[in-house]
Protein backbone atom coordinates (compact mmCIF):
# COMPACT_ATOMS: atom_id res chain seq x y z
CA UNK A 1 0.00 0.00 0.00
CA UNK A 2 1.51 3.33 -1.03
CA UNK A 3 1.76 6.37 1.25
CA UNK A 4 -0.47 8.31 -1.12
CA UNK A 5 -3.17 5.68 -0.70
CA UNK A 6 -2.80 5.86 3.06
CA UNK A 7 -3.24 9.64 3.01
CA UNK A 8 -6.35 9.14 0.88
CA UNK A 9 -7.60 6.72 3.55
CA UNK A 10 -6.99 9.36 6.23
CA UNK A 11 -9.16 11.80 4.28
CA UNK A 12 -11.85 9.13 3.83
CA UNK A 13 -11.76 8.38 7.56
CA UNK A 14 -12.26 12.05 8.42
CA UNK A 15 -15.21 12.26 6.02
CA UNK A 16 -16.70 9.08 7.50
CA UNK A 17 -16.36 10.46 11.02
CA UNK A 18 -18.19 13.63 10.01
CA UNK A 19 -20.96 11.55 8.41
CA UNK A 20 -21.29 9.39 11.54
CA UNK A 21 -21.53 12.45 13.76
CA UNK A 22 -24.25 13.94 11.56
CA UNK A 23 -26.03 10.55 11.47
CA UNK A 24 -26.05 10.36 15.26
CA UNK A 25 -27.96 13.66 15.34
CA UNK A 26 -30.87 12.12 13.42
CA UNK A 27 -32.28 10.03 16.31
CA UNK A 28 -32.77 12.97 18.72
CA UNK A 29 -34.50 14.91 15.95
CA UNK A 30 -36.89 11.99 15.36
CA UNK A 31 -37.48 11.87 19.12
CA UNK A 32 -38.15 15.62 19.21
CA UNK A 33 -40.60 15.20 16.31
CA UNK A 34 -42.54 12.57 18.26
CA UNK A 35 -42.56 14.78 21.33
CA UNK A 36 -43.69 17.78 19.36
CA UNK A 37 -46.84 15.89 18.45
CA UNK A 38 -47.43 14.77 22.05
CA UNK A 39 -46.73 18.17 23.54
CA UNK A 40 -49.22 19.81 21.22
CA UNK A 41 -51.93 17.28 22.00
CA UNK A 42 -51.35 16.94 25.74
CA UNK A 43 -49.71 19.84 27.52
CA UNK A 44 -49.96 17.87 30.79
CA UNK A 45 -47.31 15.44 29.49
CA UNK A 46 -44.88 18.23 28.63
CA UNK A 47 -42.51 17.66 31.60
CA UNK A 48 -42.18 13.97 30.66
CA UNK A 49 -41.47 14.83 27.04
CA UNK A 50 -38.99 17.53 28.00
CA UNK A 51 -37.19 15.09 30.32
CA UNK A 52 -36.91 12.47 27.56
CA UNK A 53 -35.57 15.05 25.09
CA UNK A 54 -32.97 16.24 27.60
CA UNK A 55 -32.03 12.61 28.38
CA UNK A 56 -31.45 11.70 24.74
CA UNK A 57 -29.44 14.87 24.11
CA UNK A 58 -27.19 14.25 27.12
CA UNK A 59 -26.98 10.62 25.96
CA UNK A 60 -25.80 11.78 22.57
CA UNK A 61 -22.88 13.52 24.23
CA UNK A 62 -21.91 10.53 26.39
CA UNK A 63 -22.29 8.00 23.59
CA UNK A 64 -20.15 10.02 21.21
CA UNK A 65 -17.54 10.67 23.87
CA UNK A 66 -17.36 6.92 24.55
CA UNK A 67 -16.96 6.12 20.88
CA UNK A 68 -14.36 8.68 19.94
CA UNK A 69 -12.19 8.29 23.00
CA UNK A 70 -11.52 4.64 22.17
CA UNK A 71 -7.89 4.09 21.24
CA UNK A 72 -7.39 2.83 17.69
CA UNK A 73 -5.54 -0.45 17.28
CA UNK A 74 -2.52 1.42 15.93
CA UNK A 75 -2.20 3.34 19.20
CA UNK A 76 -1.97 0.17 21.24
CA UNK A 77 1.12 -1.43 19.76
CA UNK A 78 2.79 -1.50 23.16
CA UNK A 79 -0.02 -3.72 24.46
CA UNK A 80 0.08 -7.45 23.93
CA UNK A 81 -2.67 -9.31 22.10
CA UNK A 82 -4.14 -10.52 25.38
CA UNK A 83 -4.34 -7.01 26.88
CA UNK A 84 -5.73 -5.45 23.74
CA UNK A 85 -8.36 -8.14 23.17
CA UNK A 86 -9.57 -7.94 26.75
CA UNK A 87 -9.82 -4.15 26.52
CA UNK A 88 -11.78 -4.40 23.28
CA UNK A 89 -14.27 -6.86 24.78
CA UNK A 90 -14.67 -4.70 27.88
CA UNK A 91 -15.12 -1.61 25.72
CA UNK A 92 -17.80 -3.41 23.71
CA UNK A 93 -19.59 -4.47 26.87
CA UNK A 94 -19.42 -0.93 28.22
CA UNK A 95 -20.67 0.50 24.93
CA UNK A 96 -23.67 -1.82 25.04
CA UNK A 97 -24.55 -0.61 28.54
CA UNK A 98 -24.14 3.01 27.45
CA UNK A 99 -26.40 2.45 24.45
CA UNK A 100 -29.03 0.95 26.77
CA UNK A 101 -28.82 3.83 29.22
CA UNK A 102 -28.41 6.78 26.88
CA UNK A 103 -30.14 5.74 23.70
CA UNK A 104 -32.52 2.85 24.21
CA UNK A 105 -33.98 4.06 27.53
CA UNK A 106 -35.04 7.51 26.20
CA UNK A 107 -36.55 5.75 23.19
CA UNK A 108 -38.48 3.46 25.58
CA UNK A 109 -39.69 6.50 27.50
CA UNK A 110 -40.74 8.11 24.21
CA UNK A 111 -42.66 5.02 23.16
CA UNK A 112 -44.25 4.73 26.60
CA UNK A 113 -45.32 8.35 26.52
CA UNK A 114 -46.53 7.98 22.96
CA UNK A 115 -48.68 4.98 23.96
CA UNK A 116 -50.00 7.00 26.90
CA UNK A 117 -50.87 9.78 24.46
CA UNK A 118 -52.66 7.31 22.19
CA UNK A 119 -54.55 5.89 25.16
CA UNK A 120 -55.66 9.39 26.17
CA UNK A 121 -56.80 10.12 22.63
CA UNK A 122 -58.56 6.72 22.72
CA UNK A 123 -60.62 7.87 25.67
CA UNK A 124 -61.82 10.83 23.59
CA UNK A 125 -62.19 8.96 20.33
CA UNK A 126 -62.82 5.28 21.05
CA UNK A 127 -61.72 4.05 17.62
CA UNK A 128 -58.02 4.92 17.84
CA UNK A 129 -56.75 2.78 20.72
CA UNK A 130 -58.04 -0.62 19.49
CA UNK A 131 -56.81 0.20 16.00
CA UNK A 132 -53.35 0.92 17.37
CA UNK A 133 -53.19 -2.38 19.29
CA UNK A 134 -51.36 -4.41 16.59
CA UNK A 135 -48.73 -1.68 16.36
CA UNK A 136 -48.28 -1.63 20.11
CA UNK A 137 -48.01 -5.42 20.32
CA UNK A 138 -45.31 -5.29 17.65
CA UNK A 139 -43.46 -2.59 19.58
CA UNK A 140 -43.57 -4.67 22.77
CA UNK A 141 -42.31 -7.77 20.90
CA UNK A 142 -39.50 -5.72 19.37
CA UNK A 143 -38.44 -4.38 22.77
CA UNK A 144 -38.52 -7.86 24.34
CA UNK A 145 -36.55 -9.40 21.45
CA UNK A 146 -33.97 -6.62 21.60
CA UNK A 147 -33.43 -7.26 25.31
CA UNK A 148 -33.19 -11.04 24.97
CA UNK A 149 -30.69 -10.83 22.11
CA UNK A 150 -28.55 -8.17 23.76
CA UNK A 151 -28.52 -9.98 27.10
CA UNK A 152 -27.29 -13.14 25.40
CA UNK A 153 -24.60 -11.11 23.71
CA UNK A 154 -23.61 -9.68 27.10
CA UNK A 155 -23.39 -13.15 28.62
CA UNK A 156 -21.19 -14.27 25.76
CA UNK A 157 -18.86 -11.31 26.22
CA UNK A 158 -18.67 -12.06 29.94
CA UNK A 159 -17.85 -15.69 29.17
CA UNK A 160 -15.01 -14.52 26.96
CA UNK A 161 -13.68 -12.24 29.69
CA UNK A 162 -13.77 -15.20 32.09
CA UNK A 163 -11.83 -17.28 29.57
CA UNK A 164 -9.22 -14.56 29.26
CA UNK A 165 -8.98 -14.45 33.07
CA UNK A 166 -8.34 -18.20 33.07
CA UNK A 167 -5.64 -17.78 30.44
CA UNK A 168 -4.01 -15.04 32.50
CA UNK A 169 -4.05 -17.24 35.58
CA UNK A 170 -2.47 -20.07 33.61
CA UNK A 171 0.14 -17.59 32.38
CA UNK A 172 1.46 -16.85 35.90
CA UNK B 1 10.51 27.10 13.29
CA UNK B 2 12.26 24.35 15.27
CA UNK B 3 8.86 22.89 16.10
CA UNK B 4 7.87 22.73 12.42
CA UNK B 5 11.17 21.08 11.58
CA UNK B 6 10.80 18.42 14.23
CA UNK B 7 7.23 17.69 13.08
CA UNK B 8 8.36 17.23 9.49
CA UNK B 9 11.30 15.08 10.63
CA UNK B 10 8.89 13.00 12.70
CA UNK B 11 6.55 12.61 9.72
CA UNK B 12 9.45 11.60 7.48
CA UNK B 13 10.59 9.05 10.05
CA UNK B 14 7.05 7.71 10.27
CA UNK B 15 6.91 7.35 6.48
CA UNK B 16 10.35 5.68 6.40
CA UNK B 17 9.41 3.21 9.10
CA UNK B 18 6.18 2.41 7.32
CA UNK B 19 8.00 1.88 3.99
CA UNK B 20 10.45 -0.44 5.72
CA UNK B 21 7.63 -2.42 7.34
CA UNK B 22 5.61 -2.57 4.14
CA UNK B 23 8.63 -3.79 2.16
CA UNK B 24 9.36 -6.58 4.63
CA UNK B 25 5.95 -7.62 5.93
CA UNK B 26 3.36 -6.95 3.21
CA UNK B 27 3.02 -10.60 2.29
CA UNK B 28 2.84 -11.64 5.96
CA UNK B 29 0.07 -9.06 6.47
CA UNK B 30 -1.80 -10.45 3.48
CA UNK B 31 -1.53 -13.99 4.91
CA UNK B 32 -2.66 -12.75 8.31
CA UNK B 33 -5.68 -10.99 6.77
CA UNK B 34 -6.69 -14.16 4.95
CA UNK B 35 -6.49 -16.13 8.20
CA UNK B 36 -8.90 -13.67 9.81
CA UNK B 37 -11.34 -12.98 6.99
CA UNK B 38 -12.73 -15.41 4.41
CA UNK B 39 -14.61 -12.91 2.29
CA UNK B 40 -12.22 -11.50 -0.38
CA UNK B 41 -13.76 -8.02 -0.38
CA UNK B 42 -13.65 -7.69 3.40
CA UNK B 43 -10.18 -9.23 3.44
CA UNK B 44 -8.92 -6.47 1.16
CA UNK B 45 -10.46 -3.86 3.45
CA UNK B 46 -8.93 -5.51 6.49
CA UNK B 47 -5.53 -5.59 4.85
CA UNK B 48 -5.78 -1.87 3.98
CA UNK B 49 -6.89 -1.12 7.51
CA UNK B 50 -3.86 -2.91 8.90
CA UNK B 51 -1.55 -0.90 6.66
CA UNK B 52 -3.26 2.33 7.65
CA UNK B 53 -3.06 1.59 11.39
CA UNK B 54 0.52 0.50 10.98
CA UNK B 55 1.42 3.82 9.37
CA UNK B 56 -0.39 5.68 12.20
CA UNK B 57 1.34 3.59 14.85
CA UNK B 58 4.82 4.61 13.69
CA UNK B 59 4.24 8.08 15.13
CA UNK B 60 4.87 6.38 18.47
CA UNK B 61 7.43 3.77 17.60
CA UNK B 62 10.34 4.05 20.03
CA UNK B 63 12.18 0.79 19.29
CA UNK B 64 11.21 -0.63 22.68
CA UNK B 65 10.42 -3.82 20.80
CA UNK B 66 11.57 -5.09 17.44
CA UNK B 67 9.96 -3.84 14.23
CA UNK B 68 8.62 -7.35 13.60
CA UNK B 69 6.91 -7.59 17.01
CA UNK B 70 5.45 -4.10 16.50
CA UNK B 71 4.10 -4.92 13.05
CA UNK B 72 2.52 -8.19 14.16
CA UNK B 73 1.00 -6.64 17.29
CA UNK B 74 -0.65 -3.85 15.32
CA UNK B 75 -1.80 -6.27 12.63
CA UNK B 76 -3.31 -8.69 15.15
CA UNK B 77 -4.95 -5.85 17.10
CA UNK B 78 -6.64 -4.53 13.95
CA UNK B 79 -7.71 -8.04 12.98
CA UNK B 80 -9.05 -8.84 16.47
CA UNK B 81 -11.11 -5.62 16.41
CA UNK B 82 -12.37 -6.64 12.99
CA UNK B 83 -13.43 -10.07 14.30
CA UNK B 84 -15.28 -8.49 17.23
CA UNK B 85 -16.98 -5.95 14.98
CA UNK B 86 -17.97 -8.46 12.36
CA UNK B 87 -19.09 -11.30 14.50
CA UNK B 88 -22.72 -12.24 14.46
CA UNK B 89 -24.96 -11.76 17.47
CA UNK B 90 -24.46 -15.39 18.41
CA UNK B 91 -20.80 -15.96 17.84
CA UNK B 92 -19.72 -19.21 16.28
CA UNK B 93 -16.10 -18.81 17.28
CA UNK B 94 -14.75 -21.53 19.51
CA UNK B 95 -11.99 -21.94 22.05
CA UNK B 96 -9.35 -24.64 21.67
CA UNK B 97 -11.18 -26.78 24.22
CA UNK B 98 -14.42 -26.57 22.23
CA UNK B 99 -12.65 -27.18 18.96
CA UNK B 100 -11.15 -30.38 20.33
CA UNK B 101 -14.65 -31.67 21.05
CA UNK B 102 -16.19 -30.62 17.73
CA UNK B 103 -16.47 -33.14 14.90
CA UNK B 104 -15.06 -32.00 11.56
CA UNK B 105 -18.33 -31.18 9.83
CA UNK B 106 -16.66 -30.27 6.55
CA UNK B 107 -14.90 -33.60 6.24
CA UNK B 108 -17.12 -35.12 3.54
CA UNK B 109 -17.35 -31.88 1.68
CA UNK B 110 -13.60 -31.56 1.68
CA UNK B 111 -13.21 -35.01 0.30
CA UNK B 112 -15.76 -34.28 -2.41
CA UNK B 113 -14.36 -30.91 -3.34
CA UNK B 114 -10.74 -32.03 -3.30
CA UNK B 115 -9.88 -28.71 -1.76
CA UNK B 116 -6.32 -28.14 -0.72
CA UNK B 117 -5.04 -28.75 2.77
CA UNK B 118 -4.06 -25.11 2.96
CA UNK B 119 -7.62 -24.03 2.48
CA UNK B 120 -8.69 -26.51 5.10
CA UNK B 121 -6.17 -25.07 7.51
CA UNK B 122 -7.53 -21.56 6.83
CA UNK B 123 -11.08 -22.69 7.57
CA UNK B 124 -9.94 -24.23 10.84
CA UNK B 125 -8.02 -21.11 11.88
CA UNK B 126 -11.02 -18.90 11.08
CA UNK B 127 -13.08 -20.89 13.60
CA UNK B 128 -10.73 -19.99 16.44
CA UNK B 129 -11.02 -17.08 18.82
CA UNK B 130 -8.59 -14.22 18.14
CA UNK B 131 -5.99 -15.12 20.78
CA UNK B 132 -5.60 -18.69 19.53
CA UNK B 133 -5.51 -17.42 15.97
CA UNK B 134 -2.64 -15.12 16.90
CA UNK B 135 -0.72 -18.07 18.27
CA UNK B 136 -1.18 -20.37 15.29
CA UNK B 137 -0.69 -17.64 12.67
CA UNK B 138 2.56 -16.56 14.32
CA UNK B 139 3.64 -20.17 14.54
CA UNK B 140 2.96 -20.64 10.84
CA UNK B 141 5.14 -17.57 10.22
CA UNK B 142 7.99 -19.57 11.76
CA UNK B 143 8.17 -17.68 15.05
CA UNK B 144 9.39 -19.31 18.21
CA UNK B 145 7.42 -19.48 21.46
CA UNK B 146 9.26 -16.47 22.96
CA UNK B 147 8.47 -14.21 19.98
CA UNK B 148 4.85 -15.39 19.93
CA UNK B 149 4.70 -14.65 23.66
CA UNK B 150 5.92 -11.08 23.02
CA UNK B 151 3.11 -10.52 20.55
CA UNK B 152 0.29 -12.27 22.36
CA UNK B 153 1.25 -11.70 26.00
CA UNK B 154 1.12 -15.42 26.74
CA UNK B 155 3.97 -17.13 28.53
CA UNK B 156 6.22 -19.28 26.30
CA UNK B 157 4.95 -22.38 28.14
CA UNK B 158 1.34 -21.43 27.46
CA UNK B 159 2.20 -20.74 23.80
CA UNK B 160 3.91 -24.12 23.46
CA UNK B 161 0.95 -25.88 25.05
CA UNK B 162 -1.51 -24.15 22.70
CA UNK B 163 0.57 -24.93 19.62
CA UNK B 164 0.76 -28.57 20.69
CA UNK B 165 -3.01 -28.77 21.07
CA UNK B 166 -3.70 -27.03 17.76
CA UNK B 167 -1.27 -29.37 16.01
CA UNK B 168 -3.02 -32.36 17.57
CA UNK B 169 -6.40 -31.14 16.34
CA UNK B 170 -5.00 -30.54 12.87
CA UNK B 171 -3.30 -33.92 12.77
CA UNK B 172 -6.46 -35.70 13.86
CA UNK B 173 -8.63 -33.88 11.34
CA UNK B 174 -6.23 -34.27 8.44
CA UNK B 175 -5.84 -37.94 9.26
CA UNK B 176 -9.62 -38.41 9.33
CA UNK B 177 -10.00 -36.42 6.11
CA UNK B 178 -7.26 -38.48 4.43
CA UNK B 179 -9.05 -41.70 5.33
CA UNK B 180 -12.14 -40.57 3.50
CA UNK B 181 -10.50 -39.38 0.35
Amino acid sequence: MTLEKIRQKVRELHAKTRRQLLGSLVVPFVVVGFYGFGMKEFPALQPLFAFAVAWSLVGLYFLNRGMWSAAMPGDAALSTGLEFYRREIERRRHLFRSVLLWSFAPVLLTIGTFILTLAKIGVRDRGIFPNAMPFMVLVVIWIAAYFVIRMREQRELQREIDELNDIERANR
Amino acid sequence: MGGTESISTGAARQDDLYRDAADNYSSAIARLASAYEADPEKRRDLSQDIHFQLWRSFQRYDARCSLRTWVYRVAHHVAASHVLRERKIFSNLVSLEELEMLPDKDQGQFAADQRSNLERLSVLIQQLKPLDRQVIISYLEDMDAVSIGEITGLSPGNVAMRIHRIKNILARRFHQGGGNE
